[in-house]
């Protein structure tokens, strides 16, 4: 990411920050602060699958049959008491 | 809204079968959920439900589907937090004799006074009257398919 980096705080596990501290030690991270890049660029990228997947399976929905389920759940919410509703 | 003018609305609580059904990756209840997420209405997953579904089909397709549950925006997940929610869940599951997934999607619904959604209303029928409040629940299912 060629942007202009944003320095944040954070606190992590103890057993985390020795395994970053590790890699970079090793060589095989550049700093602590790219393993944690790194993390979080992969933590993007899975929600962004499961996002995904999640569209292409909704689009196969039948709208008319979840429109109905949709009328049923809220016909039987009218009947619920004022405290659950 | 119809009830408490500006109140944010109450959550449901997704019981077992709901969330086993979106792990199976039923594009019905998935489109289901992500409708009444878009209407604002807050969807609770109890835990150990996410445990059960997860067991009944046991892939890394269907553990991505429940994780995708969290990704709404007015997802939340109900943990076991402390010993004092452990050891409530322990008298729900004396009190109704359901399993410690289901007995935890009613300790939820208990404790946060929500309807459970459902696509087994049978089991909460029969368990509706174990605690000392009346457990609510709210039936998915299509009216055209009966």
């Amino acid at each position: 990411m060629s942007e202009r980096k944003a320095r944040v705080t954070v606190t992590i596990d103890p057993s985390l920050a020795a395994y970053a501290e590790r890699l970079v030690e090793t060589g095989k991270a550049d700093s602590v602060s790219a393993v944690v890049n790194s993390a979080l660029s992969e933590r993007v990228e899975r929600d962004r699958r499961i996002r995904r997947r999640w569209k292409e399976i909704t689009d196969r929905a039948d709208r008319g049959k979840v429109a109905r389920m949709m009328a049923h759940i809220e016909a039987q919410r009218e009947q619920l008491p004022p405290s659950h509703r | 809204m119809s009830d408490s003018e500006g109140a944010a609305p109450h959550p449901y609580v997704l019981d077992v079968s709901t969330l086993v059904a979106i792990a199976r990756g039923d594009e019905g209840i998935m489109n289901l959920a992500q409708t009444l997420d878009g209407q604002g209405r807050p969807l609770v997953l109890p835990v150990l439900a996410l445990t059960a579904a997860s067991l009944d089909a046991r892939s890394d397709d269907a553990d991505e589907l429940l994780e995708g549950m969290e990704l709404l925006e007015g997802a939340m997940t109900a943990p076991v937090r402390d010993t004092e929610q452990a050891l409530a869940l322990a008298e729900v599951i004396a009190r109704t004799g359901l399993d410690p997934w289901d007995a935890h999607v009613a300790a939820v619904a208990d404790a946060s006074v929500c309807p459970i959604l459902t696509l087994d209303p049978d089991k909460w029928r029969e368990h509706a009257h174990d605690l000392d409040e009346l457990l609510h629940f709210v039936e998915i299912a299509d009216p055209d398919d009966t």
